[in-house]
């Protein structure tokens, strides 16, 4: 008798970890980068009209608010716009013992926005370490008119903020830089402020100038288009990430397949962003 | 006529009345950029300020827990509610590459300070930091936080080796970028005993030597598996001074001779492991293994024992005033030997996520205070296992709850013939924030 109970309990053990690992969910929450913001609302408006009893929540706040949020247990999908730190990675191990997973579903070139009005031409990823970092204080430095850069940026929480420091401008950021609260902000003040400067998604950029930008004095610059992303050719080109705490299985599975499908990729490429591979 | 002087009369007054409603304007724009400029003023010294508040960050957690001891005899009180832990951890980073960390605990009727120490980061190469103060000594089940960890204590190996986890020193931490590779390398103190708030003795170091303690981890990722796997080898290099006694019982409890004041070793070496599979929901799979030398100083006890003699007791304005005289006394002075010990010790974890929010794990571990003697010749330095079973419930990111069962198992021998029935059962709840 003591054994049949023994073997009823390991057995209702065993039922509830393959039933609750297999649980399907029919809502998926997707949270972090400003940068995908748009494009994952387009993603998910898209996938719930081909599949309507499907719902898909999307919000952004910032890589780093994702990737919180993945941690401590608030959303199925983190939104990424930079890889996954290591600090992030172990606090993913010590709360579901799992790495993580990383999923590429797109790439982008984080591009400089200048005012329309400004004629500096190009910049290499030296210069801009340069303005970014308070070094070079004057457009007249960098072949522009005399006068001080006014430096805009992002707030700490945003991938995008992270990749430039570390890819582009490999120190701290100048005190004096703005932050604002996502590229469009971003867009929307250098637009207006002749003497700005700001960096964010290729998808953003209406209404500024693109500033082609090369590896180094000697290089070509290049524009952030298609066909320079695709080659990497464009110096600040990345991935963009989705980012789950376990393999993804059932809605969430079929759903991020349907991404990385083509037509998936299609959405992405209207949207402004590049297609993964 | 009298239309015409009215009609410039109108508009002799209309131009009179715009010239002093520019003028007002003018004044009235004058008046708010002055007042702009100001809450400019106003706003940038706030600004700063706030800036540098929002380098202090708060962070703590409390454990309130209920006991439950299954022990033979039954104990007073046989379970207990108590605060195990309350820690409140403040962190300043004054500039970027040095940050300041102070974390008290706040256990009831033990007030005592856990981390107190400043971290200096490399700014150029984002690899090498040096910490100084008082920090958890290097090894994985200590560094584990206790917020995080699955089980409700640290194994008894580490618990003995690393009493009070902390140590005061220096370290320096190697955390390559790209690299999947960490090393630490670290000075201590080396007669940490973590109680501190008793006797206050932790505060500086009892004798001239320092101990070092390395640690070394790669950790293999096979993302296409999900799998991930750490591996990690530590050291441990020190000694502990003799005081009182000049004699030395080694392992198999045979009697050297040793020089007061002299050193004898604190030394070992152990290798740990972490597998991490996202299997049905992530696992993993934990362990390390330590082996080495051990050695503690021996005690001086005095007592006096009084002997004969008369009392006489006297009272006055209701104190009382007992003499004794003609009494003897005799005082008695016990020193033990030091000792050195080989001792071996392992734990191995095993912990299973079931969904977001529940948690399955089951940890053994070992630990022989004498790996040279076994069953009768070892006396009363017996072998411990312990087998501990946990449920973990996450409400959300601040609020958990464990239920656990620790059951030691005792080696036997002629000292101790039986199975000690020393069981806790307990539940815990963490709020965190």
């Amino acid at each position: 008798m003591k054994k049949i109970n023994i073997f009823l309990t390991a057995a209702t053990v065993i039922v509830a970890i393959i039933t609750m690992a297999f649980s399907p969910s029919p809502k998926i929450t997707v949270k972090g980068s400003d940068t995908m913001v748009i494009l994952a609302q387009k993603w998910a408006e898209v996938y719930m009209k081909k599949n309507p009893n499907v719902t898909i929540q999307v919000t952004g706040g910032g890589s780093g608010v994702g990737l919180s949020a993945l941690i401590n247990g608030s959303t199925d999908i983190a939104n990424a716009s930079r890889p996954i730190k290591q600090s992030e990675m172990e606090k993913l191990k010590a709360r579901y013992n799992t790495l993580g997973v990383e999923i590429a579903c797109a790439k982008d070139g984080v591009t400089i926005f200048l005012n329309n009005s400004n004629p500096v031409k190009e910049l290499s990823i030296k210069q801009l370490s340069g303005i970014y970092s308070g070094k070079i204080k004057n457009w007249k430095e960098v072949g522009g008119p005399d006068a001080s850069i006014i430096l805009y940026g992002r707030e700490n929480s945003s991938g995008t903020y992270v990749y430039f420091k570390d890819n582009v401008v490999k120190a701290d950021y100048a005190p004096n830089c703005q932050t604002l609260p996502g590229t469009a902000a971003i867009v929307n003040a250098v637009k207006k402020d002749k003497f700005g400067i700001g960096y964010g998604g290729a998808a953003y950029a209406e209404g500024v100038k693109q500033c082609p930008v090369k590896k180094d004095d000697k290089s070509t610059a290049y524009l952030p288009t298609k066909e320079n992303i695709a080659s990497n050719t464009y110096p600040i080109t990345r991935y963009l990430y989705m980012y789950l705490g376990t393999k993804p299985k059932g809605v969430i599975k079929e759903y991020i397949d349907w991404i990385l499908s083509d037509e998936g990729q299609k959405v992405a490429v209207e949207v402004g962003f590049f297609p993964v591979k | 006529m009298k239309k015409l002087l009215l009609l410039l009369s109108l508009i002799l007054s209309l131009k009179g009345f715009s010239q002093v409603s520019i003028d007002s304007l003018k004044e009235a724009i004058d008046d708010h950029k002055m007042k702009i400029s100001a809450f400019d003023e106003r706003l940038s010294t706030d600004e700063s300020d706030l800036q540098k508040l929002t380098k202090i960050k708060f962070s703590g957690y409390v454990q309130a827990q209920y006991d439950y001891y299954d022990f033979s005899p039954k104990p007073t009180p046989s379970n207990t509610f108590y605060i195990r832990r309350a820690r409140l951890k403040a962190t300043y980073e004054a500039i970027d590459g040095v940050k300041f960390v102070l974390q008290p605990d706040y256990a009831t009727n033990n007030l005592s300070l856990k981390d107190a120490y400043v971290v200096l980061n490399d700014r150029w190469t984002k690899t090498f930091s040096i910490w100084a103060g008082q920090f958890n000594r290097p090894d994985y089940e200590v560094e584990y936080s206790s917020s995080q960890r699955e089980v409700l204590e640290r194994s008894r190996m580490i618990r003995t080796l690393y009493p009070g986890e902390r140590e005061i020193g220096v370290k320096l931490e190697a955390n390559p970028q790209n690299i999947p590779f960490k090393f630490q390398l670290a000075a201590l103190n080396g007669n940490f005993t973590g109680n501190s708030a008793k006797d206050g003795k932790d505060a500086k170091d009892i004798d001239n030597g320092k101990d070092l303690m390395a640690r070394a981890v790669y950790s293999f990722k096979f993302p296409k598996c999900g799998l991930g796997v750490d591996f990690g080898l530590n050291g441990y290099y020190g000694s502990v001074q003799t005081k009182d006694s000049k004699y030395v019982l080694n392992s198999e409890n045979k009697l050297d001779s040793a020089t007061t004041g002299s050193y004898l070793p604190k030394k070992w070496a152990g290798a740990e492991m972490q597998f991490y599979w996202d299997f049905l929901g992530g696992m993993a799979l934990k362990g390390e293994y330590i082996m080495g030398q051990i050695s503690t100083i021996g005690t001086s006890t005095t007592t006096v024992t009084q002997i004969g003699g008369t009392n006489s007791t006297t009272s006055s304005g209701g104190t009382t005033t007992t003499t004794r005289t003609d009494s003897s006394s005799t005082t008695k002075t016990v020193i033990t030997p030091n000792k050195t010990r080989n001792f071996s010790g392992y734990y191995v974890y095993f912990i299973k996520n079931i969904g977001l929010k529940n948690q399955l794990v089951v940890k053994y571990d070992n630990y022989d205070p004498n790996a040279s003697l076994s069953g009768d010749k070892a006396k009363s330095e017996i072998y411990y296992n312990t087998l501990t079973l946990a449920w973990q419930y996450y409400f959300d990111e601040n609020l958990r709850i464990t239920a656990s069962y620790e059951i030691p198992m005792n080696e036997k021998n002629a000292t101790t013939p039986k199975e000690i029935l020393d069981n806790t059962f307990s539940v815990r709840i963490q709020a965190k924030f």
